[in-house]
């Protein structure tokens, strides 16, 4: 039998920090004038905070063991319930979101996906434009911790590549779990800082450039404007937002160690290496491809590419352009983009770069033993040989994504979605990207006109993507809940 | 050092079957007083001078080839034979460019069956019998690559079949000529008894043979430019699909059941898996076109089960334009033509054997993760699946898709639109020949596509075709080194 007590112990106290995080768009609200918002959101948060403290007083036991079956149930069981209550606010406020379209904007936020089915963001009360920001912050947060400290020990799709990482340097300069999270919370909060304050010399209002830079830390991609960067036309900001997206998508264990002095690992790190390479030579034949054929100049085309290509890799999920009418090169490199994903260990989604790099590997390997049966070859991640476990699990996570992406696509199909409405709809929610491709939810469009059935569909996708599909799947199979 | 003697003596060989087999367009021709019957003469003429000069030129007294010499004898062959097969279609009355001619020959000899040609029902018979006839040999010659080349050279998982076919003793040869005869003779009877029904059923003779030639082939080329929707006829769409069908399964287990072991053939996890894919298939697109189509039951049913085998099979007959039937319909035809049917047919896509396999690996991983001591091995027809034959199963998979994106995007650099590089992508990889969209679709041809997107489809054709390992090892320096 699983022992439900500690996980509902634990959801307990994330929903008292969610309702402690509610307090902050009511403060806003109120401020504003905007009292009967203000009074939606407290009334949110109290109910909230019932029941997170009665879940944590009703299931206490005396100290929290949870072990492998535990953590995938409360991983899954914490991001729905969390995106539940979180939903709470979009559905009292006055924006008439359906249940489904509550649902489907909190998920976004909460999975750092921020696709949005709220149009009008530009006259939206603050508290809502808020709430979406935190949300995305608080859910990058919350996946940063997971993918540091859970996943590695359940041995999750190939990320049992990243717990030597971890207990290795361990044994040294980090004794306790708790203490790398707080470290990570800070840089976290840090660059957040720096990045809103970048944003704000650049010249948008305080409140944009707070809202912005959580969404570009956390690899979110929640706008307060409804064209989303556009809105600005300022090359500074595009640039600010460029870099911060990828420093949001970088393995922030690293910037620990980099800033406790080992700013060596940050530099030697191959995750790294490849993700500037891929966006490097993504933006430049995007860039020459699009100066051609469209007659801009080069300068804001270099910009369109770049920005566009950095918040798609990355996982954010901004837009400056309407690159679905740039012709099919376009939309065809964007929908394959979409699936990249950033590095392990930052709350970017998708697949990731390491894996594509395990995968090589190990295809490589193949080759040249095909080529010289009698040859022992090797594959290195990071200079290290990669473990047979590890790579089985990568390339299953791999055949596991494409059959998640079929289906997923299939169904929306089946709600009635065009092709590439349901292509691109279910690719950018298994990665947690937010933007799709199309006129309906293109970079011009909103997930607002979709049928209910799609966005609870599309929910589904994202806490999939968000939790590297076996935290989900694996509560699927029957011999999960036996014994 | 890589010994080409060898890769040439077996391509020489190859040639010359190909000179043999352009008599039969040139004597149709000859007998229907068409001058294209010189064309295929004097292409038959080269074609046999090269191929005996690079027989003679390269004899060994002691025929050996290593895994080397098979990879690029593999891609080799596919590319000269495509070349030959071009040759009458350049010089007839068609006046095809050297790129459409390529197209075409390498569609029919990997069994694609996409086209450029445009006005077939008044083409010269001679380059119909010859489209048929490509499609007839590349089916076969895959077939005998599917027995004795692949699971050799461990492309792509494949090893797996190694044990069925022979055992490693000294007699393995004979035995693998006896296996490749016998199926030889089996694809070229169930050809023949496809070409009767279809004659019973009202085709006129030489269509009869072309058909079944381009469907037990799993090409699907046809001698109409609307294919087998021109007959409108029935019982001649019941019997495609039923020897649609029959070709997309593992051609070793025929042998069984005419060697009196029946019962192999629908124990088989493939066919069992194969078919019932097509059942579940068939039954959605019913019930969607049905229900949602408002299109009468047995209508539904006739054209939905037709499209499905002639998809799945990747055959790529067409009787109705899917392509009006939504978003939904697409989307799974997109997805199916990838997929394909099961190893050891002449069908091409990724194989039901390899999505089988990744499903049980990732299964026995997620269980696994349930309890991290407990031993799970990946089964595949009762048997534990090797580690190196799962992971080669991957590797083969992650190829495809990488290979599928980057043709994909190098045919939108060529100026066409997202949906039709993307589902001619898919045509050519999983040896389909039918694309999406208004150019490529089922009511369309690939006449109108720029050169340097029909070169890129033919690459595509041959990657899929081979298996993607045995061309892509070519590009590995190691390969060239030593």
């Amino acid at each position: 039998m699983i022992d439900f007590r500690p996980i509902i112990h634990v959801i307990g106290i994330l929903l008292a920090v969610l309702a402690a995080a509610m307090m902050l768009p009511v403060l806003t609200d109120w401020l504003n004038g905007f009292e009967q918002d203000a009074v939606v959101f407290a009334a949110c948060a109290a109910g909230a905070l019932f029941i997170g403290v009665s879940a944590m007083l009703a299931a206490r036991t005396g100290e929290i063991v949870i072990d492998n079956r535990q953590s995938f149930m409360l991983a899954t069981l914490a991001w729905i319930v969390l995106a539940g209550f979180a939903a709470l606010p979009f559905a009292y406020s006055n924006l008439g979101l359906s249940a489904a379209g509550a649902f489907f904007e909190a998920m976004a936020g909460v999975t750092t996906t921020a696709s949005t089915v709220i149009t009008g963001l530009d006259s939206a009360p603050p508290g809502i434009l808020l709430w979406r920001a935190l949300l995305q912050w608080l859910g990058g947060m919350g996946t940063i911790t997971f993918v540091i400290l859970a996943l590695p020990n359940l041995q999750v799709a190939g990320m049992q590549l990243f717990r030597l990482d971890t207990a290795e340097s361990a044994h040294r300069a980090m004794p306790r779990a708790a203490q790398i999270v707080a470290g990570i919370a800070l840089v976290y909060v840090a660059l957040t800082a720096l990045c809103a304050t970048g944003l704000r010399l650049a010249g948008m209002t305080g409140f944009e450039a707070v809202a912005h830079a959580m969404a570009a830390i956390s690899t979110g991609g929640f706008s307060t404007a409804d064209q989303s960067i556009a809105h600005f036309r300022s090359p500074l900001i595009d640039a600010i937002l460029i870099v911060f997206m990828i420093l949001g998508s970088l393995p922030f264990f690293l910037y620990l160690q980099a800033l406790r002095g080992n700013p060596r690992r940050l530099l030697r790190e191959s995750q790294i290496h490849w993700l500037l390479a891929v966006l490097a030579v993504t933006i430049l034949l995007m860039t020459a491809w699009h100066w051609h054929h469209s007659g801009e100049r080069f300068l804001h085309a270099l910009d369109e590419c770049a920005f566009n290509v950095v918040s798609i890799v990355t996982g954010t999920g901004f837009t400056t352009a309407h690159y679905d009418s740039w012709g099919g090169l376009a939309i065809a490199a964007f929908l394959f983009l979409t699936i990249v994903g950033g590095c392990a260990g930052s709350a970017s989604g998708g697949i990731k770069i390491f894996r594509f790099q395990v995968i090589y590997a190990s295809a490589d390997t193949q080759i040249r033993r095909m080529v010289r049966p009698n040859g022992l070859f090797i594959p290195y991640f990071n200079g290290r040989p990669i473990p047979d476990t590890v790579a089985n699990a990568v390339m299953g996570f791999f055949f596991l994504f494409a059959v998640s992406f079929a289906l997923l696509a299939l169904g929306l199909g089946l709600l009635g979605l065009d092709l590439l409405t349901s292509l691109s709809g279910a690719a950018s929610a298994l990665s947690n990207v937010g933007a799709g491709l199309g006129p309906v939810i293109g970079p011009s469009g909103s997930f607002a006109t979709l049928p209910d059935g799609a966005k609870w569909l599309l929910s589904f996708g994202m806490l999939l993507g968000r939790l590297d599909l076996y935290t989900v799947l694996v509560l699927l199979v029957p011999a999960f809940w036996r014994g | 050092m890589i010994d080409l003697r060898p890769v040439f003596f077996v391509i020489g060989i190859l040639l010359a079957t190909l000179a043999v087999v352009m008599a039969f367009p040139a004597l149709i021709d000859a007998l229907a007083h068409n001058r294209d019957w010189t064309v295929f003469a004097s292409s038959a003429a080269l074609t046999l001078f090269l191929g005996v000069a690079l027989v003679i030129a390269n004899w060994t007294p002691r025929f050996e080839i290593d895994v080397r010499e098979a990879f690029l004898l593999v891609t080799l062959a596919w590319v000269v034979a495509a070349t030959a097969g071009a040759l009458p279609m350049m010089f007839s009355r068609l006046h095809l460019g050297f790129t459409d001619a390529y197209f075409e020959a390498m569609s029919g000899i990997t069994t694609t069956g996409s086209t450029v040609i445009v006005g077939l029902s008044s083409a010269p018979p001679g380059i119909l019998l010859w489209r048929a006839l490509l499609q007839m040999l590349g089916g076969m010659g895959f077939l005998f690559m599917g027995v004795a080349v692949l699971p050799y050279l461990k492309v792509g998982g494949m090893q797996f079949f190694r044990m069925e076919t022979a055992d490693r003793s000294e007699n393995a040869l004979p035995r693998l000529a006896q296996v490749a005869g016998g199926i030889a003779v089996i694809y070229l009877g169930l050809i023949a008894v496809d070409a009767t029904l279809l004659w019973a059923a009202g085709m006129r003779g030489f269509d009869a043979v072309c058909h079944a030639m381009a469907t037990l082939s799993t090409g699907g080329f046809s001698t109409f430019d609307n294919s087998i929707g021109h007959f409108k006829s029935l019982p001649i769409e019941i019997i495609t699909i039923v020897f649609m069908l029959i070709a997309a399964l593992p051609f070793p287990l025929y042998l069984q059941l005419v060697r009196g072991r029946p019962g192999r053939l629908f124990a088989d996890s493939q066919v069992r898996t194969f078919l019932g894919l097509y059942l579940a298939t068939v039954i959605v697109l019913t019930l969607w076109q049905w229900l949602g189509g408002g299109e009468k039951f047995g209508d539904a049913v006739r054209t939905v089960s037709f499209t499905a085998a002639s998809i799945m099979t990747t055959t790529g007959f067409v009787t109705a334009d899917y392509q009006s039937w939504g978003g939904f319909v697409m989307v799974l035809i997109l997805f199916l033509t990838v997929v394909g049917a099961c190893t050891g047919s002449p069908a091409g896509g990724l194989k039901i054997y390899r999505l089988e396999v990744l499903y049980a690996t990732a299964r026995s991983q997620i269980r696994r993760l349930t309890q991290p001591h407990g031993l799970f091995a990946a089964q595949y027809a009762g048997r534990p699946i090797p580690d190196p034959v799962a992971s080669s199963v991957m590797g083969f998979f992650f190829l495809f898709a990488l290979t599928f994106a980057a043709l994909s995007i190098g045919l939108t650099a060529t100026g066409l639109d997202f949906l039709t590089s993307v589902s001619g992508t898919a045509a050519a990889m999983g040896n389909v020949g039918r694309g999406l969209g208004g150019l490529i679709g089922p009511m369309g041809d690939f006449n109108a596509l720029p050169d340097a997107a029909k070169w890129l489809l033919s690459l595509g054709m041959l990657l899929g075709r081979i298996e993607l390992y045995s061309a892509l090892i070519l590009l590995w320096p190691d390969f060239w080194r030593g």
